[in-house]
């Protein structure tokens, strides 16, 4: 979909030194990755520094990094069990990053989860740690024991039904962002042109888009609510399922 | 050559169009058709939110939790309309098939299909919805058993999207993988 209007630009090209089928191969690089190197600095970053100098009784910074990292651990308690505490770490990653992502476009940057590589490479951890930590603590003959149940003749249907999961995870977190990014375009576009109308009929020939912010409120519905919606709902659902397989 | 046959005329007609021409052309159809599936997700939160005010009523004490519970059923019952979304989204801005070797018709007649198939997101949407409604409800008479009520509804829910996940798969494979050309 990058040869679209909507799709992200190419940023720049790496030439390698490898040669396949007599060409040179050349990796472009794309806005989704460099944006995913910036929110990945800016993440590793606030790690780096709110976890310095940590004291025993907290004050400032560490009152709300210690309340985000209670927050994280009580909401994997509350959704997965107490025993599985240990999903926490992957849980609170998945949750910042996809919500600060989700909610790039109010800073201009393209948001890397309007990139169905990234939504499906997340989508695909989460159906690489179903079928693994399912194996892994049901035993493999009982965890292949449950594609036959109810009935074995569903085998297929159950077969589907879990191909479905990732599918449907790492497409709805794509469609949603993608459809703002989209839309908010649209919407600047076309407050730009009715700008440049009015600017015109009262005779100035230089636009200042001042109707543009009119997309304000906009933005707190596409990117704000959606955005952090569709994070939370992609971190409950990889929790849900895990644990589901898990027992 | 004249046919009586309105069908064939019908056809005739069709194919004395520019090639590109009828390929977009369909492809507006489609893109229009996919969207009727917001039908589904429109009625299905509609019943959620109903249930959801009812559950704040009947229990004003665990109406934070219920409100959580209708949040999360509704954005999964959505997934319907914005999958609908994504193919109308491709047709209109990112089309695969304006540039493909083969039959005009039968790339145009594809550009229809994808977009007729995502209809079927009508289903899981009101389903969805009805599930997210009823495990409102739940959450609001027992606020106390919300992490079990949301994880029944998830797993009900998933099981529900298999059949708009079918549409999807037939919708970009006629899109992208397109089996017919190469029939013909």
């Amino acid at each position: 979909m990058g040869a679209g209007g909507f799709g992200p630009k190419i940023l720049f090209k790496i030439t390698t030194p490898f040669f396949s089928a007599g060409e040179q191969v050349i990796i472009p690089v794309t806005e989704t990755v460099v944006n995913t190197w910036i929110i990945m600095a800016v993440l590793i970053l606030f790690a780096v520094m709110a976890t310095r100098n940590l004291k025993k009784v907290p004050k400032g910074a560490q009152i709300v990094t210690e309340a985000l990292v209670d927050g994280i651990n009580g909401l994997t308690k509350q959704t997965m069990g107490e025993d599985k505490v240990g999903f926490a770490p992957y849980v609170g990653t998945l949750l910042l990053f996809v919500g600060i992502s989700n909610i790039a476009g109010l800073f201009n940057v393209r948001p890397p989860t309007a990139d169905v590589n990234t939504t499906m490479g997340l989508a695909l951890m989460t159906f690489a740690m179903i079928h693994g930590f399912g194996i892994k603590s049901k035993g493999l003959g009982s965890y292949l024991k449950g594609f036959l149940e109810p009935m074995p003749f569903l085998l297929p249907l159950n077969i589907m039904g879990e191909l479905a999961t990732p599918i449907s995870l790492s497409f709805r977190l794509f469609g949603n962002i993608v459809g703002g990014v989209i839309v908010m375009n649209l919407l600047y576009g076309a407050l730009y042109s009715l700008s440049g109308a009015v600017f015109g009929l009262v005779g100035i020939s230089a636009v200042v888009p001042v109707f543009q912010v009119i997309a304000a409120p906009l933005h707190v519905y596409f990117d704000l609510f959606a955005g952090l919606l569709q994070s939370f709902i992609f971190a409950m659902l990889t929790m849900v399922f895990v644990s589901i397989a898990m027992d | 050559m004249e046919s009586t046959n309105f069908i064939m005329m019908f056809l005739d007609w069709l194919m004395s169009f520019d090639r590109k021409a009828l390929i977009l052309a369909a492809s507006a159809i489609g893109a229009g058709l996919a969207m009727i599936a917001g039908i589904g997700p429109g009625i299905g939160q509609g019943f959620a939110a109903g249930k959801g005010a009812e559950a704040v009523a009947r229990n004003p004490k665990g109406s934070k939790q219920s409100t959580m519970v209708m949040l999360l059923g509704a954005a999964v019952a959505e997934t319907s309309g914005i999958l609908a979304l994504v193919v109308a989204l491709i047709l209109l801005f990112g089309n695969p098939l304006v540039n493909l070797e083969g039959s005009a018709i039968i790339i145009a007649f594809s550009a229809l299909g994808a977009g007729f198939s995502m209809i079927a997101g009508i289903g899981p949407g009101i389903g969805q919805g009805y599930a997210a409604g009823k495990g409102t409800e739940a959450v609001g008479k027992r606020p106390k058993l919300q992490s079990a009520i949301v994880r029944t509804m998830f797993l009900g829910q998933a099981v529900a999207q298999t059949t708009g996940i079918y549409a999807l798969i037939i919708s970009l494979a006629l899109m992208f993988a397109n089996p017919l050309i190469g029939m013909l």
